[in-house]
């Protein structure tokens, strides 16, 4: 468990020295993939507490995941459709609180608060 | 039991040999099974710190958007195109009147240099006319001799006079300068200016007009007529491009005061 927290300080450390600037055009396809990132990582969590986790499953997902955000966005400018990229938010947004209970509820079994 | 003996050991070896390789075994998948779990968790983490990262970009990207024009509603555009067309003919405005007062003062500066100017003219010619200050300028010299010494003081004073009808604005006899308070005195056949005597070969000089000066004195039946019909007297009349005159010594004030009515 120390390991992934030590993981994502590292990333956002990395991000903050690196200094990287994305381009304007980029950044509304990014935040739905970040999105989707962080509920590929969370899935992946649960998975893990679950005994479940399968790395393949969890690098495909991640990877789909996330370009699929972007590509949904993505097509919604193309159509006139800009609030297209709600529908990829709020599945996202679900999953995520859905697996954030789920591993809050393991976690609490794991430790025996139960 | 000889023969139990031996069975019994041999089951026994090959239970502790079923017992190693499956000990082995077990070792062997529990070290796979921690190697297969410290790939999961390496997979994990590969992919949370990408998330950070991501994050990190993301949300720096989105603050440095937020503040420019593309990301602001048309609303705020007109508003912000509005606040800036205030602005600037504000702007404009506050131009014009720095140019107005610019203008203004230069004006004032202008009229102010006018006025000074026309007060330092004013000055120097109040300085020449008082005898306070060395005088140049065109005029005439006026030479009489008097070798009879039949000339009076009256004569000179008539001069004077003559002369400043004629327009002189400076005035001196034997380079002796003239002045508001200069007087001219008599004692028996010698001439007194301020105190000194005059030479009996006398130049007078004045600035003015020389055309003006010269006629004063050779009008007919002017002074210089008048002086010439004196026995001895020669009067000599010379129009001169520049004559220069020295300042009156200052004189004492001692009893006169102005005052402004």
């Amino acid at each position: 468990m120390m390991v992934l927290v030590l993981a994502l300080t590292l990333g956002i450390t990395l991000g903050l020295l690196t200094n990287i600037m994305v381009p304007a055009a980029v950044l509304t396809y990014l935040g739905v993939s970040v999105l989707a990132a962080i509920d590929a990582c969370l899935g992946g969590v649960r998975a893990s507490l679950e005994r479940t986790f399968d790395d393949k499953v969890f690098v495909s997902g991640f990877i789909t995941n996330t370009l699929m955000a972007a590509f949904i966005v993505f097509v919604g400018d193309r159509i006139g459709v800009r609030e297209l990229y709600l529908a990829a938010v709020v599945a996202f947004g679900i999953r995520l609180f859905d697996n954030l209970s789920t591993v809050r509820r393991l976690l609490f079994r794991r430790w025996g608060w139960e | 039991m000889p023969d139990s003996a031996p069975k019994r050991t041999r089951e026994t070896l090959i239970h502790l040999k079923d017992e190693s390789i499956r000990r082995i075994m077990a070792g062997e998948k529990a070290v796979e099974r921690s190697f297969h779990e410290a790939r999961l968790v390496a997979t994990l983490a590969a992919g949370l710190l990408l998330v950070g990262f991501l994050l990190v970009a993301q949300w720096r990207g989105n603050a440095t958007l937020q503040n420019s024009l593309d990301r602001q509603s048309d609303q705020n555009l007109a508003i912000i195109i509005q606040q800036l067309t205030t602005e600037n003919s504000s702007l404009r405005n506050e131009i014009m009147a720095l140019e107005v007062r610019i203008i203004t003062a230069e004006r004032d500066t202008l009229d102010r240099s006018e006025v000074l100017n026309q007060a330092t003219r004013e000055l120097n010619g109040l300085r020449v006319i008082a005898a306070l200050e060395p005088a140049t300028g065109p005029g005439v010299v006026v030479r009489i001799s008097d070798p009879e010494r039949v000339l009076l003081a009256q004569d000179f004073v008539t001069l004077i006079h003559e002369l400043r009808s004629g327009g002189a604005e400076a005035i001196s006899v034997n380079g002796k300068r003239v002045g508001s308070n200069s007087g001219f005195s008599g004692e028996g056949t010698r001439i007194v200016l301020d105190g000194t005597i005059l030479a009996r070969d006398f130049e007078v000089r004045a600035i003015g007009n020389a055309q003006s000066l010269d006629q004063s004195l050779t009008l007919p039946g002017g002074l210089k007529s008048t002086l010439s019909t004196f026995p001895g007297v020669t009067v000599e009349i010379e129009q001169v491009e520049e004559i220069a005159l020295p300042a009156m010594k200052t004189p004492e004030f001692a009893y006169g005061e102005p005052f402004e009515e």
